[in-house]
Formats: C-alpha cells, sequence, structure tokens
C-alpha cells in the first residue's frame, strides 16, 4: 500500500519548519536517492533543448542535478549551475552520473541572492519552490528568479507539485475542499529496507496558484505582464508567460523576461 | 567546484552589501587542474558576460597569467584555449571567498562554496 500524505499545520517560524522538515531530511536520505531516479520530464527537457549555445543558467534547487548535464545531445554547448540547501545532495549533483564530468554547485538558498544581478541567461527551479511554507516565502522565490536571469532576454521554467494528481500516481491525498489556497501537506519517505519514515514538507499548489504567484512576484519587481507591444513608444521592462500548464502532478509555467528602449 | 566560469557569476549578499561586492577574493585557495572538453561555441556566446577585469585579476590570483589585459575584439584559436582552460579548468577545492566590500568569508569545502547567510546577514 502506498504511504499516506497528511495535511499538516505550520506552527514554528517559516526558516525553522524548513530546516527541520525540509533540509534535514533530504540530507538524511540524499545517499539514496539516485541519480537515475528519474527521467527527465518532456517539457523540462524541451525547454534545455531550446536555450542557445553559449548561454549559462541556473538550477535553484538542484536536488541531486539531474538537469546539470541536459540537453545530453549537445554536451557543453550550454552551463547550468546547480544551487541547493543540502550538501549532501550537491556531494551527488557534484558527479552525477560516474561517466559524466563533475558539475558546478554551490551551497546556498533559493531566497538568498548570491549572484550578480540579471547574470544568467536562464534558470530554472524543479520541484522545488513548493517546499516553501508561506505564500510570501514562494512569491520571493520566483522574485529572485526573475532578478537573477537577464531582464533583457531571461527565460525562467517552474515545476511545483500540484493537488491535481496524475490518475496513475499510487500517492493517497487527504480529502480537501480548499480552493485556491492550495494545501499543506507531510509527504512520507520510507527508507527501503528499512521500517524508517521521513517526513517532507510539500505545499501541493491549486490550479492558478502558479500563475498566481508570477502575477505577484511580477507586480512587485514593476514588470509589465505579457508581450511588449507592438510599435511601442515606451520605454520598458515585462515578462511573458510563454505556456503554463499541467505534467504527471506537477503544474509549471514558462516565462521570458523583455525589455524595450527608445 | 569552484571554478572560475562560476566564481565569475557570485557575488556577495549579506545585509546592506549591494555596491563593491564582487569579486571575491580567493584566500587559501587549493587548486586542483583537470581536463576538461573544449567548446569554442559556448566560450563565443559566454564572453560577452563575462566581467573581464575580475576573471583577469583572479586567474592572476591562483597563478595564470595567460589572458590579456583587455579583452580582444576579434579572438583567435589561442586566446580561446586559453580562456577555456582559465574559466573550465581550474577548480579550487578547498578555500575561503572573501568579500571586497564588507569582508564575509565565504568557505569552499570538498569543492562546494558555502553561500549561505546566518539569519542576522540576510537582507
Ligand atoms: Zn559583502
Amino acid at each position: 500500500m502506498a504511504p499516506e500524505v497528511t495535511r499538516v499545520t505550520i506552527n514554528e517560524p517559516a526558516q525553522a519548519y524548513e530546516d527541520k522538515h525540509v533540509h534535514e531530511v533530504y540530507d538524511q536520505i540524499a545517499p539514496h536517492f539516485s541519480s537515475t531516479r528519474y527521467k527527465p520530464w518532456p517539457i523540462i527537457g524541451q525547454f534545455l533543448c531550446s536555450i542557445p549555445t553559449g548561454w549559462v543558467g541556473l538550477d535553484s534547487g538542484t536536488g541531486n542535478g539531474k538537469y546539470l548535464s541536459l540537453p545530453a545531445d549537445r554536451p557543453g554547448d550550454i552551463w547550468t549551475i546547480g544551487l541547493d540547501r543540502s550538501r549532501n545532495l550537491l556531494q551527488h549533483a557534484r558527479c552525477a552520473g560516474s561517466d559524466q564530468p563533475i558539475r558546478e554547485v554551490v551551497l546556498g538558498d533559493i531566497l538568498g541572492s548570491n549572484w550578480r544581478a540579471g547574470v544568467f541567461d536562464y534558470a530554472i527551479s524543479i520541484a522545488t519552490i513548493h517546499h516553501l511554507v508561506t505564500p510570501e516565502r514562494r512569491r520571493a522565490a520566483v522574485q529572485r528568479l526573475l532578478e537573477t536571469v537577464s531582464p533583457n532576454h531571461g527565460r525562467i521554467l517552474i515545476y511545483v507539485w500540484a493537488m491535481e494528481q496524475d490518475p496513475l500516481s499510487k500517492r493517497r491525498l487527504p480529502e480537501s475542499d480548499v480552493g485556491s489556497a492550495g494545501l499543506d501537506v507531510a509527504v512520507p519517505w520510507v527508507l527501503t529496507g528499512t521500517e524508517q519514515v521521513f517526513n517532507r514538507y510539500y505545499h501541493m499548489f491549486a490550479k492558478g496558484e502558479l500563475v498566481g504567484l508570477v502575477l505577484e512576484a511580477a507586480a512587485t519587481l514593476g514588470l509589465e505582464i505579457g508581450s511588449p507591444s507592438e510599435g511601442t513608444t515606451k520605454s520598458g521592462r515585462g515578462v511573458e508567460i510563454v505556456q503554463d500548464g499541467w505534467e504527471r502532478s506537477n503544474y509549471y509555467v514558462e516565462l521570458r523576461c523583455w525589455r524595450t528602449q527608445v | 567546484m569552484v571554478r572560475l566560469i562560476t566564481h565569475n557569476l557570485l557575488a556577495c549578499h549579506a545585509k546592506g552589501c549591494t555596491s563593491n561586492n564582487f569579486p571575491l577574493r580567493f584566500e587559501n585557495a587549493r587548486v586542483e587542474l583537470r581536463e576538461a572538453e573544449f567548446n569554442g561555441d559556448f566560450l563565443q556566446g559566454f564572453l560577452p558576460k563575462i566581467e573581464w577585469n575580475a576573471l583577469v585579476d583572479t586567474a592572476k590570483q591562483l597563478g595564470d597569467t595567460s589572458l590579456p589585459p583587455e579583452q580582444p575584439e576579434m579572438t583567435d584559436d589561442e586566446f580561446l584555449k586559453n580562456l577555456h582552460h582559465v574559466l573550465m579548468e581550474i577548480h579550487v577545492e578547498e578555500g575561503v571567498m572573501i568579500c571586497p566590500n564588507c569582508s564575509r568569508n565565504y568557505p569552499i569545502s570538498n569543492g562546494i562554496p558555502n553561500m549561505l547567510l546566518a539569519d542576522y546577514e540576510i537582507a
């Protein structure tokens, strides 16, 4: 039987709660997180394939670094740097796949800004922002991504866990009548060969919630939403939602930054 | 792993440290050289994003003086080979990176730089 997902209430300061229910858990289960655990989701593979040669990117919340070597058919054409809060996961990410060259990884926080502003050409944040416990922190994480990529051409892809689960998923969810606010849950990880169970915190996103965060983050930064208007006579900065949708129990959104100078 | 390709993108982000917070200066750096696959197209695309003075100075700190003080307008094979070596093949395994503005130390251990701040340092 698949382990049950349970609702949780957060009754501690956000950072302390995330330290205990996210970062410490990943540090403990890291050795069991094989680098070949997932095939890349199709949308992520397509996104990285579409990145032009010579671009550098950030994988914010890289985990075991499974996206750092993509696209597999153009090795070295683009350069993705992995950031994560779990040192033990980064040890795996550094040399993901024994035949792979060593990767660049940095121990850091997705809410930090330890980069030159706008220095990256692209950023991905896959299955990461859903580990933050408040809407403000989740919005701040999107804001950091928008600040970290080029205002002229920066491209971003974000994935988070959805309340809408794949029918094939064996996870059983708590009954819920929550509308657009999503759901705070603990998801058990059972260590193979032992009785040990680790519970990880997730915020399961409701439909429309991720795009809502993007709109709020863009507004906070004073960015226009949409594509640059044709024949504009004003200088401006904005972000366009290229696509958003659902893929295998996750919501995703792809963004493109732009700037017009008159 | 801190190679100079990564170092050239990093900046200090301690509370209130928003100017002159780059490039971080290496101290007690233990360097290892590892050969990496050459990719000229990548280097050409990455060139405009490099903070050139920071790269040249940092390479010098680590004992490599192969780069010209000014970024050349025309690139030849020899230049690209040197650039490849500086960006991709010099690994700082252990040491510290120090902010030129606030002197905050960022330690590197086992090839992984620690850019985490304590609660009171977060802006
Ligand atoms: Zn500083």
